[in-house]
């Protein structure tokens, strides 16, 4: 018996059943909007959970050192520089953050007047040999030279610092033009592009522009503060140079307070923790709903076959094999289910909607409609298997019996 | 009757045990995932101090340029330093008191005490009783105190335990910010949520459903002490965001909150008065360069307004809803195919002479029954949702708490929902004919 012959008996059966297959069919949609927009969510936080910053995270950590004011310290930031340096297993130490942690973010301008701001832009501030620390990635033009950097004590709103910048805020800055020794400013000083590097993420927010990050440095000799100490190990050695950093941080500044010393890992895990576990939670919540569904359908099924025994019987009689039982009921799941799978499509999208105006989602993509059509389906007819399966096995006998 | 139609009721979800059970685990996941969240969003949203909030209020005027490219129209959260004195000088109808928000380095005056960041709020002396905060030693300071600049501090139960091992420290003196201070007080456990008077965080990060700070002191004095550890919630305005991180008392850089106490209407009214007489005259000095723009909104307006509850949470608050939606559409579906089944023996009832309400309240019995033990088997599973919530490193975590009043509630949501999904069901199988269905036997 060919598959589309049964369809219109089907039908005129489930025409009988409005009330109950409107509310399948219902419930099928609603779930798979709820279901394609989840999945949407938890592989967003699980993208950005993954997005890298930029820096060479595996061997980079940074070191808060909090001068207290007011309180001598024997200790300055370049003599700690240069015992940092010398430690075994440091590759390059500096003064300045890391991202995820703290960077400011400055509005840039391309005239020196500081009419209209064109970008707003994480600026990574640190000293000599900041950009080693972080382990960028320069990738046109040339990494920031510890000889041309300004001083910082002889600093003014007149000094023009070399700077690296993304490429992403280079479009942005100077788009379709080679920004190469092009001038911009922040709100007290000029820059000078020297070099281009790949990526660098003050925050990871899934934003346009978590990506639009600036470095500068100055030369920081004899002077005494507090704030982030970025140092960057050989691959492998981040522990142990870690730890010897911190104990040499602190006894050359006992006038200051190492309140927290981090692994970019750790920032990482710190910084996605909470978005992850929501994830978590979204995909028990998923779990739940697909259970749910999956017990309205088979418990429709369910009813429908013991309703029907007689006529299942009869058509046993008659001729028709398991098989025919078995797929009847699988015909009659895939049409109610595709039914509902496409007016599901239409809620997800208006489910969408509704989020992108309250939350920060993006546009729900047409792959996660297919996908979350699919796992309905799939899971409609595992649903449906048992009571199917129970119909084929009613013996055409009972077409002879009364109730 | 009501024992008839439950005995029956239980005949009748005894005949097909496992699509009743089925039933009981829809409701029970159903309401179990949606009670969850629910309690989440409604501990998030509670009042912080239900006894206080109706005559605390935050007032906010506009400093701000009139031609401001993007700005809010709504006034700034905090007021700038120049703003928050003036306002903190002018005594208005009831007390009132400013503050902000950071980090100072502290310790114990006694040789090897370890020096630590401690959060600290600089505030006024009237923190502690407008706010109604318990106290486990001493008090708070005195206005006196604020005006003289005095050198006193008032110190949380946790940093009293790692300092002086929970005894008693009033009269004991801490270093902070290289400054010697004096132990006036030492609060009880006391953090309300959401934190109102801190919704915005500030460098510390804290916002409204952070930690406890560690340390008050007053508000001048902190001013005086050396430091530069940040300023608050600070937002400035102009082409340098960071204009104020060095200068607090920069003209163009907001971070100081302001409460007051007002006690009822015509006290509101006076404040608002006060406010907008205070705008105008920095109007006409030249300093705002627009008219007044001041709003006066009480504690649980100015929740309201910050939206202080995050985004994660109302977004799980939607999705229980959706959750619960789908249950109740898969309830009534399945009520509606098992009622319809029983047509025969609806049919033979009717015919005996059983009229189409007892069909009806027969059928919302069955229907209740089966929420009632969805409800039971749900409330377990909310218990381990809120569990698994708890576990989540995330800083509203401790409120997912289920008490009493949500426990009823939930089992009512159950029970209701059920009642809810059995009528229209219950309905349709008190319309069966009994002339066709009792021919068709």
């Amino acid at each position: 018996m060919s598959v589309l012959m049964q369809v219109s008996p089907i039908l005129a059966a489930l025409r009988r059943h409005r009330s109950a297959v409107v509310l399948l069919i219902l419930e099928i949609s609603l779930t798979m909007a709820v279901l394609g927009n989840l999945i949407f969510i938890v592989e967003g936080t699980l993208q950005r959970s993954r997005t890298p910053t930029g820096v060479m995270e595996s061997d980079v950590a940074v070191m808060q050192s909090i001068s207290v004011i007011g309180q001598g310290n024997p200790g300055n930031v370049g003599n700690s520089l240069a015992q940092l340096q010398q430690l075994p297993g440091v590759v390059a130490a500096a003064y300045g953050g890391v991202p995820l942690w703290y960077a400011e973010r400055d509005r840039l301008f391309l005239d020196s007047a500081r009419k209209a701001p064109v970008a707003q832009a994480y600026a990574f501030q640190g000293s000599q040999a900041y950009s080693r620390a972080l382990g960028v990635r320069v990738i046109e033009g040339r990494d920031l030279d510890d000889d041309e950097i300004p001083v910082a004590e002889a600093t003014n709103e007149h000094t023009v610092f070399p700077a690296l910048i993304t490429r992403a805020l280079a479009t942005q800055l100077f788009p379709g033009q080679d920004p190469l020794g092009k001038m911009f400013y922040n709100a007290d000083s000029g820059f000078r592009i020297q070099g281009i590097v790949e990526h660098l993420r003050g925050q990871i927010a899934g934003k346009f522009d978590d990506d639009f990050s600036m470095i500068y440095e100055a030369r920081i000799g004899a002077m005494d503060m507090g704030g982030g100490f970025t140092i960057r190990s050989q691959p492998g050695q981040l522990v142990p140079a870690l730890r010897a950093a911190s104990d040499l941080m602190q006894r050359m500044n006992p006038g200051h307070v190492q309140n927290k010393v981090y692994t970019m890992q750790q920032l990482r895990t710190e910084s996605f923790r909470g978005d992850l576990a929501l994830g978590n939670m979204l995909v028990v919540v998923m779990v739940i709903l697909l259970v749910v569904t999956a017990l309205g359908v088979s418990g429709l099924a369910s009813f429908w076959v013991q309703q029907r025994r007689r006529q299942i019987g009869m058509r046993r009689a008659l001729g028709a094999t398991r098989g025919d039982v078995l797929r009847y009921f699988q015909i009659e799941n895939l049409l109610i289910v595709g039914h509902g799978v496409v007016l599901g499509a239409i809620a997800a999208y208006v489910l969408n909607r509704l989020l992108m105006q309250d939350f920060e989602v993006a546009q729900l993509p047409f792959g996660y409609i297919v996908v979350g059509a699919a796992m309905v389906l799939v899971l409609g007819q595992i649903a449906v298997l048992g009571p199917a399966m129970r119909a084929a096995a009613v013996p055409p006998v009972v077409a002879t019996r009364s109730v | 009757m009501v024992g008839y139609h439950l005995q029956l009721a239980s005949r009748s979800l005894r005949r097909n045990p496992v699509l009743t059970a089925l039933m009981v685990l829809a409701i029970g996941l159903g309401i179990g995932a949606s009670i969850t969240m629910l309690t989440v969003l409604h501990n998030l949203s509670g009042n912080p101090l239900p006894s206080r909030s109706d005559v605390l209020f935050h007032p906010q005027i506009d400093p701000r340029p009139v031609n401001l490219r993007g700005a809010d129209p709504e006034p700034p959260d905090n007021l700038t330093y120049i703003d928050a004195v003036n306002l903190y000088r002018l005594k208005g109808p009831g007390r009132r008191v400013i503050m902000s928000s950071n980090w100072l380095p502290t310790r114990a005056d006694v040789p090897d005490s370890p020096l630590a960041m401690q959060t600290t709020r600089p505030t006024t002396s009237d923190f502690f009783g407008m706010f109604a905060v318990p106290f486990l030693y001493g008090a708070g300071w005195s206005e006196q105190d604020d005006e003289k600049h005095a050198q006193v501090a008032v110190i949380s139960r946790a940093l009293n335990d790692t300092l002086f091992g929970g005894r008693n420290s009033v009269g004991k003196q801490l270093v902070i910010a290289t400054k010697s201070f004096r132990i006036v007080g030492v609060i009880d456990d006391w953090n309300p949520q959401p934190r109102f008077y801190d919704v915005g965080g500030g460098v510390r990060r804290t916002g409204a459903f952070g930690k406890p700070d560690q340390l008050y002191i007053p508000f001048f004095t902190w001013l005086d002490v050396p430091q530069d550890y940040g300023y608050g919630d600070m937002s400035c305005w102009g082409n340098d965001d960071n204009a104020g991180d060095h200068e607090p008392r920069a003209g163009n850089c907001t971070w100081v909150g302001l409460w007051v106490q007002l006690d009822g209407r015509a006290q509101v009214d006076a404040y608002q008065r006060l406010l907008e007489g205070y705008s105008a005259g920095q109007h006409t000095a030249g300093r705002f360069e627009g008219p007044p723009n001041v709003r006066l909104r009480g504690l649980v307006d100015w929740l309201d307004y910050k939206h202080v509850v995050p985004a994660m949470a109302r977004m799980q608050g939607w999705v229980a809803f959706g959750v619960f939606l789908i249950c109740m559409i898969n309830t009534v579906g399945l009520l509606v195919a098992k009622f319809l089944r029983k047509s025969g023996e609806i049919g033979v009832r009717r015919a005996l002479g059983a009229s189409r309400r007892q069909i009806f309240s027969q059928c919302l019995t069955e229907a209740g029954t089966i929420g009632i033990v969805g409800g039971l088997f749900g409330l377990p599973l909310a218990g381990l949702g809120l569990w698994m919530v708890r576990q989540q490193p995330v800083a509203f975590a401790p409120a997912a708490q289920l008490d009493l009043p949500m426990l009823a509630a939930a089992l009512l949501l159950a029970v209701a929902a059920a009642l809810a999904a059995g009528l229209w069901p219950a309905w349709r199988a008190s319309r069966v004919t009994p002339a066709m269905q009792v021919k068709s036997l």
